[in-house]
């Protein structure tokens, strides 16, 4: 998939979304939760059926620790500097 | 939602794996390919009809001063520097880790997604890192509200809009109801554009 089928469907459900404002009561929750369900499924089947994958998934760990904390660690840095810079309380 | 998104994920993995050890080349495809591609299309297109009826949100902007998302554009920014440093860190590929960490704990979103740009290992990364992004900001939010008045929404990411908004809340008090809500509200608008954005850097 490119840019423009995975960008094209947000956009798309921006402007649908925008345009039903005036609409009295639109529940999607039941949609969501489906659709989140099959794709999570699916990407579960994706990796149960790669081989190459389950191979390295011990490997995973390592690297899942090490990016979840530097994307923590900068995170917070980031939103703290910013803050002091436009001076936000 | 976690347990039963939790149980679709295991089920999956399991009858890929069976499927895979019989040799069922069809159903491999349909799913891998089709369901897979057609669910992350749908989810994408309800999330934006979601994000684009939610009529509070702009006025909230309004009220809250547009000052405040200096907030998320910085939580992005420290996310994809995270990602950057840990690809030179790991010596993995630096751009897929940089996508899998524009994520911003959006794992539903962030596990598929990569998974489709950069092949099912980023897949895993993607739903793994963003998954204990947004358990470790539940876990540790009496810890890190001690660092910054604003590190638990820095670390929740675009889950400061649902699932770890309660959590936030009672911590950094009722006056960082709308920074955090706002805050993940952006993030988890701009998910999609940054990764795929990233993803173009290849």
């Amino acid at each position: 998939m490119d840019l423009l089928t995975i960008l094209t469907p947000l956009v798309a459900g921006v402007a649908l979304g925008y345009f039903l404002r005036k609409r009295r009561k639109l529940s999607l929750n039941k949609a969501t939760f489906w659709i989140i369900i099959i794709l999570i499924f699916s990407l579960g089947f994706s990796m149960g059926s790669n081989n190459k994958l389950l191979i390295s998934f011990p490997h995973v760990g390592l690297k899942t620790i090490v990016m979840l904390f530097l994307t923590l660690f900068f995170s917070i840095i980031f939103v703290k500097i910013a803050r002091k810079v436009v001076n936000l309380q | 939602m976690i347990r039963y998104i939790l149980l679709s994920l295991l089920l999956g993995g399991i009858i890929g794996y069976l499927n895979n050890c019989w040799g069922f080349h069809v159903i491999e495809v349909f799913v891998s390919d089709y369901l897979f591609n057609f669910a992350l299309v749908a989810l994408l297109f309800v999330m934006g009809i979601i994000f684009g009826v939610d009529k509070e949100s702009t006025e909230r902007f309004k009220k809250a001063g547009f000052r405040i998302l200096v907030v998320p554009f910085a939580i992005a920014l420290g996310s994809i520097t995270g990602g950057l440093i840990s690809g030179f860190l790991l010596s993995i590929n630096p751009v897929a880790s940089m996508a899998v960490c524009a994520g911003y704990g959006w794992y539903t979103l962030a596990g598929p997604l990569n998974g489709q740009l950069f092949g099912m290992e980023w897949g895993a990364l993607g739903f793994t890192v963003n998954f204990l992004r947004e358990l470790l900001t539940i876990a540790t939010v009496s810890l890190s509200i001690k660092i910054d008045k604003y590190a638990p929404i820095a670390m929740g990411g675009a889950t400061a809009m649902d699932t770890t908004l309660p959590v936030i809340v009672r911590y950094c008090g009722s006056d960082a109801l709308i920074t955090a809500f706002l805050s993940g509200f952006i993030l988890s608008l701009i998910a999609p554009f940054t990764i795929t954005l990233i993803a173009t850097l290849i």
